[in-house]
């Protein structure tokens, strides 16, 4: 039942799929079109005084996930897990996705975004992009990409990316948070993410793999090379702007904040893969779970928490990003997210007090 | 063979998955009145506080039921005939079986207060869906609500209720809120926390009467110390029973003491009935009739009494007790034997400066045989363990790291419990044994 008031059914409204949120969803579809397919946002910041529409979307971004950040700072101020998570995405967001790029670009540097790495940004394994940069941002986006982001996710799972640093799962983790429920949990949407976000990667590193050797057979096939352009172009409109722009933001208030991170996104399907060979996983609690369902309904990745905690099972899944939700919101504190090389010591209580004599 | 399962409460929905597990080609029939498929009682709050639908509450996918072949039947049982293998529904239909598990749980207590009688609206109970429906229905015409009862499902109510903006009132009977399972202080850090949040925490008073308003709905209550509260709402949260007056009167009632009496393999009086969860009274040889009634225990009975029914040589051995709970925003986890210990245990209780948090630990003969922990996260099973390992205190003090399970980065700590101990242990041995 929802709380009494005008202003509280308004947000139950907007929060639970009613004409409010279909509203604000077609709202943000119309600016995400309007962003990626006019020119109409040039002449806005123009007039604010900024270089181009990116810039001032980066801007708007970074507002929501400040303002997002700080009303999830304050809803969640009694979880130091939540705290600290909160507070270094919204730094990585300001410095990392905002603010460095534009000062490497004041001091005649090129426009780098530290916190995007491939896959999820193709250009830095592009080789007619990636090489026209100084050394060092060479070296940076092949070993961050190839090297620190999966040995990060190997020790402490694909979240250190996914809540921790990516601007995506800024977004969801703090403008998004009341829309965090919407996310189906239903087997279906299981199954449909398990092909979808592997597909995208299939094709990312296809593609990637086509312009390697369209760069390193240089103007010699001509044929390949319109294909490989024609193939990259394709996958910047689909994949970049429809999927990870207007449908990943667009449905925030309809399939919840993490359409694009759960069924699209490249580099979480990568991490995810690394993830579940790694050590992270989620510990549960021997025979301490009601059954509740709060974890399942509040999981943004649409994992059912639910049908392990009841079973007494620990489990990593792939699509986890670790934001510790589940976590937060359990009335008999059943979850906890672990990373370290011994398991926690409830997993070696074999010989639990039985039922029966 | 044919099954068939009267609740689909979780002893039920435990004991017919459980049953599925083992007998692929089985008949299984799950008879409920309450909802078409099983779902978490213990959530029924976060549906009240709109963090859950109803759908929410349902453990498992709706078509899981079929996948299992599990049959489902909504409706009251209102005869059962033992001797004809036979249950009738009150919609006329009949059941038959081979083996029956009656888990019919439990129902709201009452007590007759003067006045009662003539309300007709405004008095909720919280344990069944329809409790939850008729709460929902009352809340927009109530301004104040008391809740009466000193349990868990009375914290419950009062939180939703003033999640509601409601004025709540919580009467509670003993000097301290909830003395069989807490002490006095951390009682008094509950209600405490209880009443920052807005709820007048009443001790030592209880309903003498139930005031009416001329339509019949509730008006307000006057307690034994004379006050009077004025409420639209009255909710009677004074624990639950098991449900067996509906086994008054049918063809073969089975015996019948507080609940249905049964042998320790869940064995009725009644060839082919077993019965589990909270309606069951289990008596175990040598000890007093056991009837428990939590969430834990009808899971754990259900898929014990589905074995018995299957023929497993079961004898049922309650497990060291194990609870958890939530006041508000305070998490509570108990295990083993705190407050019925034996007078001459010995207790070292700590709470946490700075943190809505304690801890307390039961030592019988310089063994840990209980604890309660508030406000902060811990394994239980390794309490479990240390009590089953007769481990003593200071070995429990040493190795109370291990069983943290707080959120990263929120670990309690511990270095205040240990020297606490210290001089606790200290004390000890400055006084004379026996002392």
């Amino acid at each position: 039942m929802l709380k009494q008031g005008k202003a509280n059914r308004l947000a139950h409204d907007l929060t639970h799929r009613g004409v409010t949120a279909w509203l604000l969803s077609a709202a943000l579809f119309a600016f995400y079109l309007a962003l990626y397919f006019t020119e109409g946002f040039t002449g806005v910041a123009r007039a604010l005084g900024l270089p181009d529409k990116w810039t001032l979307y980066g801007l708007l971004y970074t507002l929501a996930i400040l303002a997002g950040g700080v009303h999830v700072l304050r809803k969640y101020r009694h979880n130091r897990y939540q705290v600290v998570r909160t507070a270094v995405v919204m730094f990585v967001q300001v410095t990392l996705a905002f603010a460095v790029p534009q000062i490497l670009k004041f001091f005649h540097q090129p426009e780098y975004y530290f916190s995007y790495l491939w896959p999820l940004k193709l250009e830095d394994l592009t080789p007619g992009i990636v090489f026209q940069l100084p050394l060092p941002y060479i070296l940076y986006s092949f070993l961050a990409a190839l090297l620190l982001a999966p040995a990060l996710a190997a020790l402490f799972g694909k979240r250190w990316y996914c809540s921790w640093v990516c601007g995506c799962g800024g977004l969801a983790n703090t403008a998004g948070d009341p829309l965090r429920h919407l996310t189906s949990k239903s087997s279906a949407a299981w199954k449909f993410e398990k092909v979808a976000i592997h597909t995208v990667l299939a094709v990312c590193v296809t593609l990637t793999a086509l312009l390697f050797v369209t760069w390193g057979l240089g103007s010699r096939h001509p044929r390949l090379s319109a294909f490989t352009y024609h193939f990259q172009s394709l996958y910047g409109l689909v994949v970049v702007a429809m999927l990870s722009g207007v449908i990943g933001v667009g449905l925030y208030p309809i399939g919840g904040t993490r359409v694009w991170c759960r069924n699209f996104c490249p580099m979480a399907a990568l991490l995810g893969l690394v993830q579940k060979i790694g050590r992270y996983r989620i510990t549960v609690k021997q025979n301490m779970c009601i059954s509740c369902g709060l974890c399942s309904k509040y999981c943004e990745m649409g994992i059912d928490v639910r049908a392990y905690a009841q079973a007494n099972t620990s489990f990593t899944r792939a699509s986890c990003v670790g934001c510790g939700l589940c976590a937060e919101v359990c009335p008999r504190g059943v979850l906890r997210l672990e990373n370290t090389a011994t398991k926690a010591p409830q997993e070696f209580v074999l010989v639990r007090i039985s039922g029966v004599r | 063979m044919r099954f068939l399962i009267i609740g689909n409460g979780v002893a039920g929905a435990t004991a017919a998955l459980t049953l599925r597990r083992r007998e692929p080609d089985a008949a299984i029939t799950l008879v409920g009145g309450e909802s078409d498929f099983f779902f978490s009682r213990t959530a029924l709050m976060y549906v009240y506080m709109d963090r859950l639908s109803r759908r929410d509450l349902e453990p498992y996918e709706r078509q899981a039921w079929d996948r299992q072949a599990i049959r489902r039947v909504r409706g009251r049982v209102v005869d059962l005939d033992a001797a004809n293998r036979t249950v009738r529904l009150a919609s006329g239909d009949t059941l038959s079986y081979d083996r029956l598990l009656l888990a019919t749980g439990s129902l709201p207590n009452r007590i007759p207060w003067p006045g009662l009688e003539a309300a007709r609206e405004g008095v909720a109970h919280f344990v069944t869906l329809q409790d939850l429906a008729e709460c929902e229905r009352l809340t927009p015409s109530t301004r104040e609500a008391v809740v009466v009862g000193g349990g868990l499902i009375g914290v419950e109510l009062a939180e939703c209720l003033v999640f509601h903006g409601k004025r709540v009132t919580f009467l509670v009977r003993e000097p301290w809120y909830w003395p069989v399972a807490l002490g006095g202080p951390e009682s008094a850090m509950i209600s405490q926390h209880l009443r920052r949040r807005g709820v007048d925490v009443r001790l030592e008073e209880e309903v003498a009467e139930v005031l009416t308003e001329p339509g019949g709905r509730v008006g307000g209550i006057r307690s034994n110390a004379g006050r009077e509260y004025p409420c639209q709402m009255l909710g009677v949260t004074i624990g639950v029973h098991p449900a067996v007056e509906w086994l008054v009167g049918v063809t073969t009632p089975p015996a019948c003491g507080r609940g249905i009496l049964v042998r320790p393999d869940f064995a009725t009086s009644l060839p082919g009935v077993w019965a589990a969860g909270d309606c069951a009274e289990i008596q175990l040889p040598g000890e007093v009739p056991l009837v428990e009634q939590i969430w834990y225990s009808a899971r754990r009975q259900g898929e014990l009494a589905a074995r018995a029914m299957l023929g497993d040589p079961i004898e049922y051995r309650p497990p060291i007790f194990c609870n958890s709970a939530k006041f508000f925003e305070i998490e509570y986890t108990t295990v083993g034997m705190v407050m019925q210990a034996p007078a001459d245990a010995e207790e070292f209780y700590c709470p946490v400066p700075g943190r809505e948090a304690s801890i307390r630990l039961v030592a019988y003969r310089g063994a840990l045989i209980g604890c309660n922990l508030l406000g902060a996260r811990w394994n239980h099973a390794l309490f479990e363990r240390w009590i089953a390992e007769r481990r003593p205190l200071d070995y429990v003090v040493g190795h109370l790291g291990e069983a943290q399970f707080d959120v990263e980065f929120g670990r309690l700590d511990l270095s205040c419990i240990r020297e606490a101990f210290r001089q606790h242990a200290q004390t000890r041995q400055s006084q004379p044994a026996g002392a």
